[in-house]
């Protein structure tokens, strides 16, 4: 049992990680039910714009990137968390107008420009930045190592999942408890209404898919450092990011969270007992839930199910 | 306008009539490509590596060395006077991808050669396809033993040294050095496991000690519970045997904890792309190369500088061991053309058979051949750590052992390597 401790404890961690990877995504499809296949894009965008703000990109040779990398890497680290999300926020707006033609089309519609455009800033990505693999420097406060229980942990990880919680509870505190997140909600459940109260829809999605696009540029800065960094990061997340909201119900902020924690301790746990499955822990688990309630965790009951 | 009533008879017979006349034709291909290609056509070789997928960044290199050994040819005219052309398709890292490449590649492209691999899955559906079609394939650059064993087949030439031949330069120098208590850290997959075989059974030979194995599925991008798992076991080496960008997010996860010394890591094979660019305290332990730009041995400067002229916007500004499979491999390609004075596919297979490559030419410690049983380029391991304190940002490896390939040779490759006759082998004209 003692063996077990750290691998529950890990796989918590990992699981804070990806509801971290899956807020924006779990955003988007639950008010605007527009699956994003982009999210990895712009997750990976969000940290290539972060590394740039640390090292000074393009200005780095210059004289302005010489003042700039000699201010202390904690203050660069923490204002690239804001700036690099911003600017992936604003790519998803970007990407939410050229959106705006397949609405009230067929899904394929919208499935196949945000693919189309994951490729685009996926390319973009590898033209700016190169193919090669880059390394996110971070703070020597949240780096390194600790003892627990004679084992050696990354402080960065616990740092990113303490991080992942905080992120969580400020979206729900958005969501549930402004004006503007009872908006988005409300439009989510009866668009017209909320256009029949005087309510700009199209402004609306916009700042959603903004939002949920900053939240992927968020969390691409945050998995950095331990993921490692490439062009095609974006791969790796999305069908995580999917799995989950799948799992956890689609529409249901919490139920996403508890499968990400589900699908984080069913990948730690087998990948110390059980190595082989730990990628496919999380299929089978989707299996099991949706096997046995098709609208996941705390999905919303369909009228066909009355 | 008259009308022309097709009656079934009508239809039948036309069909019958186009369906002939298509055979007469196209024919069996390979006799097709002798008639319908005037001899001075330029040669088409397909370029099949990766550029996506957990290979991209290495699939890249790989073909920058093809494309240079290319380039140089057509400089000199050509090879027999007929220039050179390519065709590239993204393999994808994905075996089921690699075999829809070759095929079309072979039947639509025209191309008379494939060059290029990384994944040893992709590698080994290629060669499936090109032996069925008797084309010559060149695996530049992955190393599943099986590949010149049991996956071997007489279109195939394999350039990099296997997992087997880095398991026999490094497992019995580290059992003496670093004690019997081993975990092997084996990537889910063809290589991976070959790799693992190899590796167990040196282990058994010189008295070590395998006390778990830890299977790494592809994909995976967290490592947090295998390393505790390591932890918890306590050994004295991880022999790894991860690729591609699971490897580099493993290497990233191990130096945050500290972990790079002890245990010490064994990994089999270090590929350039995969580690070029990072942080020193990324490149921990002790793994195996077949050649590194800083040799001191003749050509190797002059082989970098032609190497930054043709390529002087790359972010790696150096060659690598990946590049430099791809670019010997090309070359000698198609320097056994010369040598056999014809396209013919078996007669560039019997110039490749047992072709002895110079040490200098190769720019090695010791002399290659190409292993004329198995098809495995047979040649010098290196033995290599991080050049911790250097102040060259491209100067990462320190090499410190070397050998030879008498000794890093495959011997059970031989045994489970059958080749194909070149009876039951398609001829052609390329």
């Amino acid at each position: 049992m003692t063996s077990l401790v750290p691998h529950l404890v890990n796989g918590i961690t990992l699981g804070l990680l990806f509801a971290l990877i899956a807020l924006g995504f779990t955003l988007i499809v639950g008010v605007m039910e527009v699956i994003n296949l982009a999210h990895g894009s712009l997750f990976t965008l969000g940290a290539y714009l972060a590394l740039s703000t640390i090292g000074a990109g393009w200005f780095a040779e210059t004289a302005f990137g010489a003042w700039w990398l000699s201010l202390p890497l904690t203050g660069r680290f923490f204002l690239a968390l804001a700036l690099g999300p911003v600017i992936a926020g604003v790519f998803g707006m970007l990407l939410e107008l050229c959106l705006r033609p397949t609405y009230g089309k067929a899904p394929l519609y919208g499935l196949l420009l945000t693919f189309g455009a994951a490729l685009v800033i996926e390319e973009a990505i590898r033209l700016l930045w190169g193919t090669g693999e880059q390394n996110m420097p971070v703070p020597q406060m949240i780096s390194g190592a600790f003892l627990m229980g004679g084992l050696i942990f990354s402080t960065y990880k616990f740092y990113a999942a303490g991080f992942a919680i905080v992120a969580v509870l400020l979206v729900w505190l958005f969501l549930e408890r402004t004006p503007y997140g009872a908006i988005i909600k409300a439009g989510a459940h009866d668009s017209e209404m909320v256009r029949a109260l005087g309510y700009d829809l199209s402004r609306l999605r916009l700042l959603v898919f903004g939002f949920g696009s900053a939240l992927a540029g968020i969390a691409g800065m945050v998995m950095a450092p331990i993921w490692g960094l490439r062009p095609h990061l974006g791969i790796d997340v999305v069908i995580p990011a999917f799995l989950i909201i799948v799992i956890g119900g689609v529409g249901s902020f919490w139920g996403a969270v508890i499968a990400a924690i589900l699908v984080g301790l069913a990948t730690g746990i087998t990948g110390a007992y059980a190595p082989a499955w730990s990628l496919m822990s999380m299929y089978l688990l989707l299996i099991a839930v949706v096997g046995f309630r098709a609208r996941g965790l705390m999905g919303r009951r369909s009228a066909l199910e009355n | 306008m008259s009308k022309i009533k097709i009656t079934r008879r009508r239809l039948l017979t036309s069909a019958v009539g186009a369906a002939g006349g298509a055979a007469a034709f196209y024919g069996p291909w390979a006799h097709t490509r002798v008639h319908a290609q005037p001899s001075m056509k330029p040669i088409r070789i397909g370029i099949t590596s990766d550029a996506s997928g957990q290979y991209a960044n290495s699939g890249a290199s790989d073909r920058r060395g093809m494309m240079m050994a290319i380039a140089e040819a057509n400089a000199r005219g050509g090879v027999l006077g007929r220039k050179i052309e390519t065709v590239h398709l993204d393999t994808e890292t994905t075996p089921a991808t690699g075999s829809r490449v070759a095929e079309r590649m072979i039947t639509r492209e025209n191309c008379g050669f494939l060059i290029g691999a990384i994944h040893s899955g992709v590698a080994n559906a290629i060669s499936q396809v090109a032996q069925k079609y008797g084309v010559i394939y060149l695996n530049t650059n992955s190393s599943a033993p099986s590949e010149a064993g049991a996956n071997c087949h007489r279109v195939k030439f394999v350039w990099d040294a296997n997992g087997t031949n880095f398991a026999k330069a490094s497992v019995k120098a580290a059992i003496e050095k670093y004690g019997k208590k081993w975990v092997l850290l084996t990537n889910d997959y063809v290589w991976g496991h070959s790799t693992s075989a190899a590796t167990k059974a040196l282990l058994k030979q010189y008295g070590g000690d395998m006390v778990e194995e830890i299977l790494v599925p592809q994909g995976t991008r967290d490592f947090s519970s295998q390393l505790l798992k390591i932890q918890q076991i306590n050994p004295g080496v991880v022999a790894a045997a991860i690729g591609g960008d699971d490897q580099k997010a493993m290497r990233q996860q191990i130096a945050q904890l500290g972990m790079g010394n002890k245990p010490v890591w064994l990994n089999n094979q270090q590929d350039w792309p995969d580690v070029y660019g990072l942080p020193l305290d990324n490149l921990f332990g002790l793994f195996g190369t077949t050649w590194y730009y800083k040799l001191d041995l003749p050509g190797v400067d002059e082989f970098v500088k032609r190497y930054q002229t043709m390529y002087p916007d790359t972010g790696m500004r150096v060659p690598g061991n990946v590049f430099y499979n791809g670019y010997f491999a090309t070359r000698e390609l198609l320097a056994a053309i010369e040598r056999a004075g014809s396209t013919n596919n078996i007669k560039v297979i019997k110039a490749l058979e047992g072709h002895k490559m110079s040490a200098r030419d190769r720019m090695q410690h010791h002399d290659a051949w190409i292993n004329p049983v198995t098809h495995q380029v047979e040649q010098t391991i290196y033995q290599a750590t991080a050049n911790v304190g250097t102040q060259d940002k491209d100067d990462m490896f320190k090499i410190v052992a070397h050998t030879s390939p008498q000794d890093a040779m495959d011997s059970d490759a031989a045994g489970a390597c059958k080749l194909e006759t070149y009876e039951a082998t398609p001829t052609f004209d390329a």
